[in-house]
């Protein structure tokens, strides 16, 4: 029963790949046998990413993508569909960490709002929307959103962030309960503290604990542990789910009453 | 077809306790199939066999009848399973009994046999084997639960509270072992049969058609996620619920 984890010959979309996060990804889904259209803003990373993916003998694609517009997306999965002939996965994995400027709510302008809202939820809305009518075509599809910790909880001044992502848990479920009857479905990884180079660069590190001490595995993440259930959620093996998330955060979220350490011991009442 | 390594328990060893069901052969072939060797744990023989059976009883698979809810059913099942094996680096409860009954007419000793069958023996088989992989600095425990955890259900209080009781226990459980390097995480199935029932049959119930992918479950459906969770790789989650139900959670 353990083949069905195979992405052998299937076709996987996803944006922000070229690095991070999403490059852990694609790495694993390459492995696992995936071909890979891949949509990043800056067409070096990507490039590379690709390479890597057809070092492993599998095909790739790399198409500079700007999420937040929907004349790009549409290209992409045009272009996608043109090369390929098929979509089996879609991977909205593209997020806007740099663009969520920390400031007390009333310094937030409209405009410091609409950014990050529009890369983080808008653009896997323009991403689900573009894949779902070929799929629903074909009557099978899945389609998987990267949200945040920050999608379930608050942060210190982080609006955009937490809103966009908690939106896609949001998106995530209404998707998998209106494509399900057309084979198509919908999931969520939630991914905790796992450092990467982005989160460094932004404002978003400062709200981001510099070891694991304050989490219940006593470790932060790497990308790589994103790979299994990348590869999971992706494969024939994960029919059976969808409007589901994977939270993947070293404990944190299965606490958060105490502080982590916190250890009570209080004899029972006669 | 290639398949991740990480999806390996190859050289691992994996108590499986069940309270008996159809579902509990196929998870006792999704962990052999990953390598791992199985060790079952359940109340009565007529629910072990087809689990033995299942794992061909070839290679190092083995079992007991034991009730893990009594003092010495643990102690029966943990003697066995020392005779048997030097470690532990897997324990999956699937040991659960169904019932419902409207509330007025729970008994308190139907609502106790409930608890002590679907919350008791596992506390006290975590408790044993946790003790162990404390020891060696490893572990992973898969509870497997229903979404009756999250969710009410006319009839359903006696045994959804016992859902609900192992998944605030797999909660703490891997906030407290997460420095030992256990991970403790929950599965969560929906409807779910062993019978490969035509898909136009199954959707005459209005369970199925409910159901937002209008078919019930197969043990098959969680095999595969079973074994990630039960993985070395399966390093940075710990403490969910993963549920696999058909869309359920997601249903209005």
């Amino acid at each position: 029963m353990l083949e069905s984890l195979s992405l052998d010959g299937k076709v996987v979309v996803i944006t922000g790949g070229g690095t991070g996060l999403g490059l852990a990804m694609v790495r694993a889904m390459a492995r696992a046998g995936a071909n890979i259209s891949i949509g990043g803003r800056r067409q070096g990373p990507i490039d590379d990413a690709a390479a890597e993916v057809k070092a492993l003998g599998r095909d790739a694609l790399a198409i500079s993508t700007d999420v937040a517009d929907s004349a790009q997306v549409d290209k992409f999965i045009a272009d996608t569909l043109d090369h390929f002939g098929q979509i089996d996965v879609m991977i909205n994995n593209a997020g806007a960490v740099q663009g969520n400027i920390r400031k007390p709510i009333w310094d937030i302008t409209d405009e410091d709002w609409r950014v990050p809202m529009d890369i983080n939820l808008t653009g896997a809305f323009y991403c689900s929307r573009a894949v779902s009518k070929p799929m629903s075509e074909r009557g099978t599809g899945k389609i998987i959103n990267v949200s945040s910790g920050f999608g379930l909880r608050a942060g210190r001044d982080i609006y955009m962030y937490c809103c966009s992502k908690g939106g896609m848990i949001q998106l995530t479920r209404v998707l998998s309960f209106n494509l399900a009857p057309y084979g198509i479905t919908a999931n969520t990884i939630v991914p905790g503290f796992i450092p990467t180079q982005q989160v460094e660069d932004s404002s978003l590190s400062r709200s981001t604990p510099r070891s694991g001490q304050f989490l219940p595995i006593g470790k932060l993440g790497k990308p790589e542990d994103l790979g299994p259930i990348a590869v999971f959620l992706a494969s024939p093996a994960s029919d059976y789910m969808t409007g589901e998330m994977v939270i993947v955060d070293g404990g944190g979220l299965a606490g958060g009453l105490a502080p982590t350490g916190h250890a009570p011991v209080i004899p029972l009442e006669p | 077809m290639p398949i991740l390594p990480e999806y390996s328990l190859s050289g691992r060893v994996a108590i499986l306790a069940t309270a008996g069901g159809d579902q509990a052969p196929i998870l006792a072939q999704a962990l052999a199939e990953a390598g791992a060797s199985v060790f079952a744990v359940a109340r009565r023989p007529e629910l072990l066999e087809p689990v033995l059976e299942a794992l061909n009883s070839s290679g190092p698979h083995g079992g007991v009848v034991a009730d893990a809810a009594t003092p010495a059913g643990i102690a029966q099942v943990m003697d066995a399973f020392d005779r048997q094996h030097s470690q532990v680096d897997i324990l999956v409860n699937d040991a659960r009994s169904m019932f419902a009954q409207p509330f007025g007419e729970i008994t308190a000793e139907q609502w106790n046999t409930v608890h002590s069958r679907n919350v008791l023996a596992t506390f006290q088989i975590c408790q044993e084997a946790g003790r162990r992989m404390i020891q060696r600095g490893y572990g992973r425990i898969v509870n497997i639960i229903s979404g009756l955890a999250e969710r009410g259900m006319i009839n359903g209080s006696a045994f959804a509270a016992s859902q609900a009781a192992v998944l605030s226990m797999t909660r703490c459980l891997a906030v407290e072992w997460g420095e030992h390097n256990i991970r403790v995480n929950a599965l969560g199935t929906g409807w779910f049969t062993v019978e490969d029932i035509p898909l136009e049959e199954q959707q005459k119930e209005l369970l199925v058609r409910y159901t937002p992918l209008r078919r019930k479950g197969h043990p098959r459906d969680i095999g595969p996620l079973l074994v990630y969770l039960c993985t070395e790789g399966c390093d940075y989650t710990t403490g969910q619920a993963i549920y696999v139900d058909g869309g359920l959670n997601a249903h209005p």
